[in-house]
């Protein structure tokens, strides 16, 4: 028997994993993706290409970017198996702290020093709210649902009553250049450019340890070569990268890379996938509960500034339902609420499939009611798909 | 009952096949069970027995494997568990499949509950039908009490109730024994032989040989996805079995133990624990009480004791789980620590491999160089960059050096036997080099190669200094790698016995309470 495990083994190592076709090949992700490129599509026909020019991408995800900062952070807080259903309360709190620096405290007169003091304020607000969520959930074991229930409801509050329930305006034009300036050209050729030798990078080694069939992997490369190079080519023609969009790719990068190569981004994965038996495995689930909900927090606090100055205002009610949009994206980008498995890249696709339908339908004119529920059908069908597919490949 | 002239088989299987990903776990199995037979189904971990029962009951159905099933000679194409079972096919799963929260009947009748012509449950016939199903079994409970109320052995003929209520033709029995005590076993015993000779048809799976003999009048031994032999047992012995399965002769269960010199000058202690208490704040009661104990380097410790005797609850508390709130004092090679959590323990070098592996000992889901990593990822900083260079080799070391048999690194755990996931759980440990390994129940569902071969593992991590410390509920097992045991009763320590004194007989006195 000894001598059979061993040629198993050396065998397992260098040809096994490679027979199994399908490996690697995230299909969930990918599904997605193609849907996000197939609405595209349709709305560039329905629209005789208006919805694919430049100016209307750049501006459609400069609206998307707020959803999409927000599923960076929902999307580490339900792989731990949990949830947080305060964000939106959270990003009105934090944008109305902003907006009070900023027009009460007169700070909109100090410029950019000014910007600079509120959009921290705001940020450390929602890291605030998070940090109590976090150590309530983490230390004293009460469910999340819960807890970030009560802090729903709490900041909304709270907004109401910093704001005296009003709109506070106007911001300085340095304070609102977090959501309305753009990147130079150049500068965003650059990023581009440093996007592209990652991605290059990533394809060297993929295409080296090779997990799934040719076929696959040249579909899933064409695939990546469009949705990335449309965005470039959009950008770089019209005005050049909204800062909330490199806000979100820089986010969205750092985190995945975190993620896959930090041992608290494997942490994350292991509290979701079985938290006792990670406890026994020496690792801290409150320190790792702790700060997942104290970044999903800070997220929240720069979204609420973010919007606040793209609005030039600073709303106690502007955060309303934005957490079911995050959870939505998280969960059609194929993240699992019961926790231990997704992907960042999954949910920053599901924001944009979210943002982009809302956009068509906009541009379609179909009713707001309408599209509610056409929304919501849509993420009742992408949970259904997802389970299917599971059950298939299990 | 009356067996037929012609000698039909209840079930029989033609060449059964199963793929996993790259791995054959079936290669073309005959298999048969006669009525009124109880066949024993044998083989180490990854022999394919699961895999051939989750065929013939269902689990995989018809499409999901080549090969033939005949039920009574007429093919049988299950498309599922529910299909399995309206042709008499009932499993027993080593987990059991109960709602702890209903009551004895309704479990027993869940899948096809009587009704009235409205719709509402008829719970006077429900409790009828399940008293009249609990008498022929001979069960000491009434229908109405509440599943979690019940021991596992009664638990467990609830199970077999439910199968009767299926009217089930064949009934396999998956490890049936792994958490009874020996008078359920024997009670289990005796109602299955009775099943047996009313003409049911049992396939009990196994690793414990002296249950085999006692239980069954044939065996079919599966080794590498291949049916090796079926034969009476009448005409084997339990050499003979253990042969058939590992296809090489095993002389001994157990490796050579290592002997501690007594003419050593001084004893080292490479592990001590005084006066500790261990609080369990969910059921509100103290589960270990003021234990002392050292451990030497270069022996293997062994805690003995029955179930609830607090084995489990010492090892756990002392690596600091959160269950517990615990007191007394650690010292590890002299020095006082102090372990208010499992990372505290973690980096002092101690590891902890749990009693149950699928709940808290491994990530299921996850890959296997995942769970190998589990414990020693980001002991130093949590944000510190992986090097999976590192890593990849670090874990093809372990899987070599235990012998682990994956298809490769990046496969779900739960993909592999339960012997492999063991070594998986131990692997994650030895990820750290550790100084002391506790190790709870270390061969629990596997199988006699297996074991073996963690039971040299073990000599050879005492040889290499480390402190090894188990509990087990299996006596020869404790007696046959343990240098020393301790004897666990009530939460206290009854007994510590070595050398010529530690014998079956001393152990049981000290468990029970005679001595």
């Amino acid at each position: 028997m000894n001598t059979k495990t061993k040629s198993l083994k050396t065998k397992s190592f260098i040809m096994q994993e490679r027979s199994f076709p399908l490996r690697g090949f995230d299909f969930k992700t990918y599904s997605t993706l193609l849907a996000l490129v197939g609405l595209f599509i349709i709305l560039a026909i329905i629209t005789k290409g208006d919805f694919v020019s430049a100016r209307n991408f750049t501006n459609l995800t400069r609206q998307i970017a707020v959803n999409g900062i927000l599923a960076v952070g929902m999307t580490m807080v339900i792989l731990t198996a949990g949830i947080d259903l305060s964000v939106g309360s959270v990003v009105a709190l934090s944008g109305i702290v902003a907006g009070l620096l900023q027009v009460k405290l007169g700070l909109s007169m100090w410029g950019i020093s000014g910007a600079i003091i509120s959009t921290i304020a705001g940020a450390a607000t929602g890291m605030l709210c998070g940090a109590i969520n976090g150590g309530l959930i983490a230390v004293f074991r009460i469910p999340p649902f819960v807890i970030t229930l009560g802090m729903m409801v709490i900041a909304a509050g709270a907004a109401l009553i910093f704001s005296g329930s009003q709109a506070i305006s106007p911001m300085s034009a340095e304070f609102t250049t977090i959501a309305k300036g753009m990147l130079s050209k150049g500068m965003t050729i650059t990023l581009g450019g440093g996007l592209a030798f990652l991605w290059l990078a990533g394809v060297v080694s993929r295409t080296r340890n090779r997990t799934q069939k040719w076929p696959a992997l040249v579909t899933t490369l064409a695939l990546e070569i469009v949705v990335l190079a449309f965005p470039l080519y959009a950008f770089t023609t019209d005005r050049g990268l909204p800062y909330p969009v490199a806000i979100l790719i820089i986010l969205a990068v750092v985190c995945i890379w975190g993620l896959k190569n930090l041992p608290f981004g494997r942490f994350i994965y292991a509290v979701g996938g079985n938290e006792e038996a990670s406890e026994l495995s020496g690792i801290s689930v409150v320190k790792v509960k702790w700060p997942v909900y104290a970044i999903m927090g800070l997220l929240a606090g720069l979204s609420g500034v973010i919007l606040t100055a793209r609005l030039n205002s600073a709303s106690p009610t502007i955060g309303t339902m934005m957490e079911l949009d995050a959870i939505a994206a998280v969960v059609i980008g194929g993240t699992s609420l019961m926790g231990g498995m997704g992907t960042i890249g999954g949910s920053v696709i599901g924001a944009f499939l979210i943002g982009t339908l809302n956009n068509g339908m906009d541009l379609m004119d179909i009713n707001s009611n309408y599209q509610m529920v056409i929304k919501g059908i849509i993420i009742i069908f992408a949970v259904w798909s997802d389970a299917k597919t599971k059950k298939k490949s299990a | 009952m009356e067996i037929g002239t012609s000698k039909m088989p209840l079930l029989r299987t033609e060449k059964i096949k199963k793929n996993f990903g790259g791995v054959q776990a079936l290669k073309g199995v005959d298999f048969y069970i006669n009525q009124g037979e109880a066949l024993a189904l044998v083989g180490e971990n990854g022999a394919g027995k699961s895999t051939l029962m989750k065929i013939i009951s269902g689990v995989y159905p018809q499409g999901q494997y080549e090969g033939r099933i005949y039920l009574e000679d007429k093919l049988a194409e299950f498309s599922g568990t529910k299909d399995a079972e309206k042709s008499g096919v009932a499993i027993i799963h080593q987990e059991l499949n109960l709602f702890p929260e209903l009551t004895v009947a309704e479990n027993i009748y869940l899948s096809h509950l009587p009704k009235n012509k409205w719709g509402k449950i008829n719970y006077a016939k429900l409790f009828e039908d399940a008293g009249k199903i609990l008498l022929e079994l001979g069960a000491g409970f009434s229908p109405k009490d509440r599943v979690e109320d019940l021991n596992t052995g009664n638990q467990q003929m609830v199970e077999i109730a439910k199968a009767l209520s299926l009217k089930a033709k064949i009934l396999i029995l998956d490890e049936p024994t792994s958490s009874l005590t020996n008078q359920e076993i024997e009670k289990l015993f005796h109602v299955l032989h009775g099943l047996r000779d009313k003409g049911m048809g049992l396939v009990y799976i196994s690793h414990k040989l002296e249950e085999v003999f006692a239980l069954c009048e044939r065996v079919t031994i599966l080794r590498d996805g291949e049916s090796v032999t079926s034969a009476n047992l009448k005409d084997m012995t339990e050499h003979d079995v253990i042969s058939h399965m590992v296809g090489r002769e095993l002389c001994e269960l157990y490796p050579a133990k290592q002997v501690i010199e007594s003419n050593l000058p001084i004893k080292d202690v490479a592990f001590e624990v005084r006066n500790w208490s261990a609080f369990k704040s969910t059921e509100g009661k103290y589960r270990v009480k003021d234990v002392s104990f050292q451990a030497y380097r270069g022996e293997i410790l062994g805690f003995a004791g029955l179930m609830g005797a607090g084995r489990t609850d010492l090892l756990l508390s002392l690596f600091g789980h959160s269950k517990y709130e615990s007191k007394g004092e650690i010292y590890i090679d002299g020095k006082h620590v102090h372990i208010t959590h499992p990372k505290d323990a973690k980096n002092l070098g101690m590891g902890l491999v749990t009693e149950d592996r699928k709940k808290n000992g491994l990530h299921l889901e996850f890959s296997i160089s995942e769970n190998i990593m589990m414990a020693g990822l980001g002991m130093d900083s949590a944000f510190e960059a992986i090097n999976y260079q590192n890593v990849g080799h670090l874990v093809e070391t372990l899987v070599n050096k235990l012998h682990i048999k994956i298809p490769g690194p990046m496969f779900p755990v739960k993909s592999l036997s339960g012997g492999n996931q063991q070594k998986v759980a131990i692997a994650k440990w030895l990820a750290i080099n550790p100084k002391v390994l506790f190790l709870d129940e270390p061969t629990r569902g596997i199988d006699v190669g297996a074991k073996y071969e963690i039971y040299t593992l073990l000599n050879k991590l005492v040889d290499e200094g480390v402190c090894v410390i188990i509990a087990s509920s299996e006596l020869p097992e404790i007696l046959g790698i343990c240098n020393r045991v301790i004897v666990m009763r009530e939460g206290q320590l009854v007994a510590t016995l070595n050398g010529a004194s530690m014998t079956q007989e001393k152990i049981m006195q000290a468990e029970v309470g005679v001595i």
